[in-house]
């Protein structure tokens, strides 16, 4: 009864360095990964490519801040503007500590706002602990599927 | 002589403006009037007829002309003005001899829907000789040629005037704005009085009185104690109104008038008015102190002498014009000079005010300023030029007020009428109480007027209104509380220097907004430039210490191909990090040089940014398709920089393509050139346009295209510099079209 988790991220140094970070954290949910915000929209509305996916929605979604074409604010904005994700919890997570940035993901309803640490040790821990919280402790809304990991 | 001292009250007196002189229904008994219609049967006549000729009014109206001369005579004056065109001013036909041998001047004219014939009594012998007319005026005009001021005009005109007249007393006058006469030149026998240099109020002459100055030219009384000829019928019989005389020569005067004459001790008198440009500038009057005909033909001297005056005044009058107003100009001009030197706009009205003086001749000047005030000169003190202001402010709508009698207008002036009875004040600015102000002294002038001009009331029994004063005793007046009068033309350059004062307000407004767009500008830049430090150059060094983590923390255990990878990971990171570091100067670079602008051939620019990117092409497969393209000026490194980013983006976009097709071409708009680079690329999605040219903006995943994002940031700033825009248009799989343009005229 596991969870999937929405990785939005476009750098693939970042996308391999926050894999290797939920795969220390031991987690078992499956992580689905969209490489900008425009794929990210189409995921969470079935659309384009994810059309024929299972519907529900993700335990949590780690959103990159900066993103080709739409960008993190922007898919925040979408999210908590559908009546059907808006309560799907939101961590954006980046490189930026602008004050503007965190004031703007937080007026626009974000749950967690993680800057991602240069120090790898703290960057896994950080991971980790989001995962954990998010992907197990955290009882997600109803409406979020429970995806049962195929064997 | 009576002196008094007064702060001059308005000198009305205009009882007299009443009287309908132009229709006295009475003429002068020195000749007399028929009135025709056009087939010259007497309609009306003056009832002198009969005196002077022996013919009674009342046989001959009704009846033709020759009724009165007998038909050879009556021939005559119809074929004189048969030949003559006969309009609203008077004319000579001939000099006719009537009943007991008395000589008569024939002047007609057409007025009223009447003929009018005046015979004048001619007292000389022999028809009047036109031909002294062109002797006098040629000499005259000589005469007139050397003389250098208004006032010796004046004088030579007296001079001939009286030699022509023999009058006692010639004198020229000319008129102030208020209407006031004062005698400019004089030529008079010695047992006459001088008037020279005295005043006479506006209401000697009255209103309508001079609207006939204007009309009829010259005046004669001949004899201020004659008795009028009424005229039979005493209507217009043609428009059943008073016959309206106002071209007559023999035109009765006012009773008002006569008396007056009297008073003056003049029995004859005769007027030429001086008409300036359509105005009455002034009279030449002259008197006799016993009855004196003028003959028609030393009337008509006299009156082209008046003209020839008038005319050489107006031309005198201009030039002295023209002088003042180059003057005036050639002030204002070097002040604004002055004013453009510094930035502040006080301390630079500081270094001009004593031109500013010179500027309105005036004695004082206040700038008031932002609440600053600057004096310079006398001037009142701060707390008054304040209070003056207010009350400007809530008192004067125009662009420019003006008075030379303060005081008279804000009686608080009153305390200060020494040093400003005369105020200039302009304010140079439509929404800040920004004021400038010239003060003008009092000038304590005295006038010696022909007779007290306030005590008109005199001779016994007469109603008042109807008497001239009786005394032409000088009486002095001192008037106070006045100043120079304000010049027209110092008045007219005050608007325009008020309103290049604007235009530099207006334009130091621009360039401080220009200033402050330029701040903005660069206070973004400065913003993307913490932001992408923060952000963009956080990520290639988290990458390098994450997977430097990894490959220390697998010590051998994971496999070869894993660490290699981590290893190319870092290198492309510290790679990217580096690139970054070199955008990001280059881009702040930009926004600092200056344009050096030259001449490019843009075939040639395209050639060298070819071999530039001969390393990234090898191996690729491009046709590369080169139209005609124009030579621009614009500098020449910026814009190879922009042209690189656009081919080697082109070249980027299309490596996924077997064959890549890139396109350079070039349009004629007119006032820009148009460069464009097309490509059979991955495109874009045009929802995402308006991001493509924002600093560190990318529409492409990193691993798909590699760059920092700043490329087409830095296109679009070389560009703009140049006063051009960029713009792109695409289908994503399509390709895409970059294109920018140049100004033809740069201006930098």
């Amino acid at each position: 009864m596991l969870k999937p988790i929405l990785l939005v991220e476009d750098n693939p140094h970042d996308l391999e360095l926050t894999l290797i970070a939920l795969e220390k954290s031991q987690l078992a949910n499956e992580v689905i990964i969209a490489r900008d915000g425009a794929e990210a929209l189409d995921y969470l509305r079935c659309e384009g490519d994810f059309a024929k996916r299972q519907v529900g929605n993700p335990a949590v979604i780690l959103l990159d801040l900066k993103l080709p074409k739409v960008d993190g604010l922007e898919v925040l904005k979408v999210i908590r503007s559908t009546p059907s994700l808006k309560s799907v919890p939101v961590v954006m997570l980046t490189s930026s500590r602008e004050e503007q940035d965190l004031l703007r993901s937080y007026e626009l309803g974000v749950n967690a706002y993680v800057v991602k640490p240069v120090d790898f040790g703290e960057f896994v821990r950080a991971i980790a602990d989001l995962g954990i919280f998010w992907a197990v402790l955290n009882e997600p809304p109803p409406g979020s599927y429970r995806y049962i990991k195929p064997h | 002589m009576t002196v008094v001292t007064t702060t001059s009250h308005d000198l009305d007196l205009s009882s007299c403006d009443k009287e309908p002189i132009h229709t006295p229904g009475s003429i002068q008994p020195h000749g007399f009037l028929l009135a025709l219609s056009k087939e010259l049967t007497v309609l009306q006549a003056s009832d002198n007829l009969s005196s002077l000729t022996g013919v009674c009014v009342e046989d001959l109206l009704g009846q033709p002309l020759a009724h009165l001369l007998g038909a050879g005579l009556a021939e005559r004056i119809k074929a004189a003005l048969a030949q003559s065109e006969v309009g609203q001013r008077p004319i000579f036909l001939c000099t006719v001899e009537l009943a007991r041998g008395a000589r008569f001047d024939v002047l007609a004219h057409h007025h009223d829907g009447l003929l009018m014939l005046e015979f004048e009594k001619a007292e000389q012998e022999g028809p009047a000789d036109l031909r002294y007319l062109y002797r006098k005026v040629g000499d005259f005009l000589l005469k007139l040629n050397n003389a250098s001021t208004v006032v010796e005009m004046a004088r030579l005109a007296a001079q001939d005037i009286c030699a022509v007249t023999g009058y006692g007393r010639v004198m020229v006058y000319s008129f102030d704005p208020e209407g006031h006469g004062h005698v400019l030149a004089e030529c008079r026998s010695d047992d006459y009085h001088s008037y020279l240099g005295q005043r006479f109020p506006a209401t000697d002459i009255p209103r309508q009185a001079r609207e006939l100055y204007l009309l009829n030219r010259i005046r004669l009384i001949q004899d201020a104690s004659y008795t009028p000829a009424r005229l039979v019928p005493p209507l217009n019989p043609v428009t059943g109104k008073a016959t309206d005389l106002s071209f007559a020569s023999l035109r009765s005067v006012s009773p008002v008038h006569l008396q007056y004459m009297r008073n003056m001790g003049t029995m004859a008198s005769m007027s030429v008015s001086l008409i300036v440009k359509g105005k009455l500038w002034g009279l030449i009057s002259c008197h006799h102190d016993t009855p004196s005909p003028v003959a028609f033909d030393k009337r008509t001297a006299c009156e082209q002498l008046g003209q020839i005056l008038a005319m050489c005044i107006g031309s005198r009058e201009d030039a002295d014009e023209l002088q003042f107003r180059l003057e005036v100009r050639r002030v204002m001009v070097s002040m604004l000079g002055g004013l453009t030197h510094g930035a502040d706009f006080i301390d630079n009205m500081s270094s001009v005010l004593p031109s500013l003086l010179q500027f309105a001749r005036a004695g004082g000047v206040a700038v008031l300023y932002d609440d600053r005030l600057l004096v310079h000169g006398d001037a009142p003190g701060e707390a008054q030029i304040e209070e003056l202001v207010a009350w400007l402010g809530m008192n004067t709508h125009a662009d420019v007020f003006h008075t030379d009698k303060l005081s008279r207008v804000f009686a608080p002036a009153a305390a200060y009428t020494k040093v400003a009875s005369g105020l200039l004040a302009m304010p140079i600015s439509r929404i800040h109480k920004h004021y400038l102000l010239w003060f003008r002294p009092e000038t304590v002038h005295t006038i010696d007027w022909a007779g007290n001009p306030y005590d008109k009331a005199a001779a016994n029994g007469t109603p008042p209104q109807l008497s001239p004063r009786t005394s032409f005793d000088s009486w002095r007046e001192t008037i106070h509380g006045t100043s120079a009068p304000w010049h027209s033309g110092e008045i007219e350059m005050a608007v325009e220097f008020r309103s290049a004062l604007l235009g530099l307000a207006l334009e130091r407004a621009e360039q401080m907004a220009e200033l402050a767009e330029d701040l903005g500008r660069a206070n973004k830049e400065l913003e993307a430039f913490s932001y992408s430090v923060s952000h963009d150059l956080r990520a290639p060094l988290r990458h390098i210490v994450g997977f430097s983590d990894l490959l220390l923390e697998a010590a051998g255990n994971d496999s070869l191909e894993k660490r290699q990878r981590f290893l190319k990971n870092i290198k492309e990171s510290a790679r990217l990090a580096g690139k970054l570091v070199d955008d990001l100067l280059s881009f702040s670079q930009m926004g600092r040089a200056a344009l050096r602008p030259t001449e490019i051939a843009m075939a040639d620019m395209v050639r060298s940014c070819l071999d530039k990117l001969s390393i990234e092409t090898r191996g690729r497969n491009i046709e590369w398709d080169i139209g005609p393209l124009p030579t621009l000026k614009a500098d020449p490194s910026f814009l190879q920089l922009a042209l690189y980013n656009l081919l080697s983006n082109a070249v980027k976009f299309t490596g996924q393509k077997e064959l890549a097709v890139i396109r350079v071409s070039a349009q004629d708009n007119d006032h820009e050139w148009v460069i464009s680079v097309a490509d059979n690329g991955a495109g874009f999605n045009m929802d995402y346009v308006h991001k493509l040219f924002g600093v560190f903006q990318r529409l492409h995943r990193m691993e798909d295209f590699q760059g920092t994002g700043i490329g087409l940031a830095n296109v679009r700033r070389i560009i703009e510099r140049h006063g051009g825009r960029v713009w792109a248009q695409s289908q994503p799989g399509q390709g895409a079209t970059f294109s920018f343009s140049i100004p033809k005229e740069l201006n930098d």
